[in-house]
């Protein structure tokens, strides 16, 4: 498969600062975006961290390894092992940068991370930042939210509707950085040509609805002006908080002839950025 | 003089007089009434006099503020009305004189609902338990385990059962699908099934699977005992508790 993504994140309409945080490492074929939370400009300091571990861990930049929490299960590859590490190893490093500096108290990120060997996608997350996953036209979600609300309606108390409209969509019960140890959710899955893989913070989901995201990413075949068209739409919809979305296409490997043809025509294939 | 008095369960925790200036309540010390809650805001509510009659306001605390049982955002209070936040409430004795009326020329500041916040373990529990005593359906809000399985009917596939514990479980010929299929002419994706947070969701792949005999159109739930057909293979999808 070729893997094609590209990337956009932006303020929105009603925030001062963009406390998101996003980096596409294109070697690695890795993907991960962080939404930074706490006063001043310091959500934007655990979104930088969140996302900067994370990429240098598997880049094997940082190559103390926290042991494995017991959920990690028998039979994942290293590449889902080391993804699990550098998310404990950002919640650490932001903890401490928390603990150490008192402007810093209380702040915390998100993160979700996907990693792509050939067929093999590993994600991590923490948060309510998304991963979905859009096959055979259908727009599947990838993780599951670490929110009050979410928790609810899987205890069956809200339903998913009335969860879209509650108050108290802004309370997680994880994230990074917030407490000494964090509880990172990790998965493996298997990819297909054709398929479509979107990273996004809450600033999209809450403002697009999931509908409206598959038919864009259903009808938009380049992935960067995906991101950005998605981008637009949450601004369009009001707004409301800082939107970062990433978009990976998965494109079936074109061999000879037509290989050459669109040899250097990649463009904007992937764009590193960052609050 | 109508008094506020702050209790935790039976004990009092501070009693307040009513005169001109409204009382505050919330979290942060400022206030005239701290509840220390982190399940409480920094500015919770207020309680002042409008008009000869005694108001209590809510300041768009996140968890709200409520009158004898009730949520309110602004109500008139009587004596021996109950005003509860958090855990914490509020007795009102109006038995003394009323006082001066309080214009609310003073605009309080709106504190920011949109903040993310994170709630720690003990916040967690009390949060789930508030919400499960406000919300419907709380017969089901236990939380209890419970685990879906795909038992085969009929068709050839690598196994007999499948817990499904993944986000999406792939049925298809794929070495690395879920369920696998095996035969020629089996698609590598023939369907999958997406966990979502409030159910089960069977989505088509390669090939459009058919619930109960039914092609599906979209995504379908999935309901216990439901009966899923794709590529020759029938599935019996089961939530054990």
């Amino acid at each position: 498969m070729r893997i094609v993504s590209g990337g956009q994140s932006d303020v929105g309409q009603q925030r001062a600062n963009n406390e998101d945080c996003f980096r596409i490492v294109q070697p690695l074929n890795l993907f991960v975006i962080s939404d930074g939370m706490g006063g001043e400009a310091h959500g934007e300091i655990a979104s930088a961290m969140a996302v900067e571990t994370v990429v240098n861990t598997c880049m094997g930049e940082q190559t103390r390894t926290i042991a494995a929490p017991a959920e990690t299960q028998a039979g994942w590859s290293d590449k889902t092992r080391r993804l699990l590490d550098a998310a404990q190893l950002a919640n650490k490093n932001i903890y401490d940068s928390a603990e150490a500096d008192p402007q810093q108290q209380g702040m915390g990120a998100t993160l979700a991370a996907a990693w792509i060997n050939e067929e093999k996608l590993s994600v991590v997350h923490v948060g309510d930042s998304r991963i979905y996953l859009l096959r055979s036209g259908v727009l599947q979600q990838l993780t599951s939210d670490h929110s009050l609300v979410a928790e609810q309606v899987r205890r069956g108390i809200l339903t998913a509707a009335e969860a879209e409209h509650s108050e108290l969509q802004s309370v997680l019960l994880r994230a990074l950085g917030t407490q000494p140890d964090v509880e990172v959710d990790a998965e493996e899955h298997i990819l297909f040509p054709g398929d479509i893989l979107l990273l996004c913070t809450d600033g999209l989901t809450r403002m697009v609805a999931d509908k409206e995201i598959a038919a864009l990413l259903r009808s938009e075949s380049d992935s960067a002006r995906a991101a950005e068209k998605l981008v637009a739409l949450a601004n369009e919809n009001g707004g409301a908080d800082n939107v970062t979305v990433v978009v990976v296409h998965m494109e079936p490997k074109e061999s000879g002839f037509l290989s050459w043809l669109r040899h250097g025509a990649q463009k904007n294939a992937g764009k590193n950025g960052s609050a | 003089m109508a008094k506020l008095t702050l209790m935790f369960e039976e004990k009092t925790v501070k009693e307040v007089s009513l005169s001109g200036k409204p009382v505050g309540i919330g979290r942060s010390p400022d206030n005239d009434l701290t509840v220390d809650n982190l399940a409480v805001s920094n500015y919770h509510a207020r309680v002042y006099v409008d008009s000869g009659k005694m108001v209590v306001e809510d300041l768009k605390s996140l968890n709200g503020t409520f009158v004898n049982e009730m949520r309110v955002e602004r109500a008139t209070l009587k004596h021996g009305d109950s005003i509860h936040i958090g855990k914490h409430h509020i007795k009102v004795d109006a038995t003394g004189e009323a006082p001066a009326s309080y214009g609310s020329e003073r605009k309080a500041a709106t504190p920011k609902i949109n903040e993310t916040m994170v709630l720690d373990t003990k916040m967690r529990r009390e949060m789930m338990q508030q919400a499960a005593a406000l919300g419907e359906r709380t017969q089901l809000a236990a939380g209890r385990l419970r685990v879906p399985t795909l038992v085969v009917l009929g068709g050839k596939t690598d196994r007999q059962e499948y817990t499904l514990t993944s986000k999406l479980t792939v049925i298809g010929k794929s070495h690395l699908a879920t369920v696998r299929l095996s035969g020629w002419f089996k698609p590598k994706m023939a369907a999958q099934i997406n966990k979502q947070d409030d159910g089960y969701y069977l989505g088509a792949g390669d090939k459009v699977p058919s619930v109960n005999g039914v092609p599906i159109q979209g995504p379908v739930q999935l309901k216990d005992g439901d009966q899923v057909e794709v590529c020759g293979v029938r599935l019996n999808f089961i939530v054990r508790e």
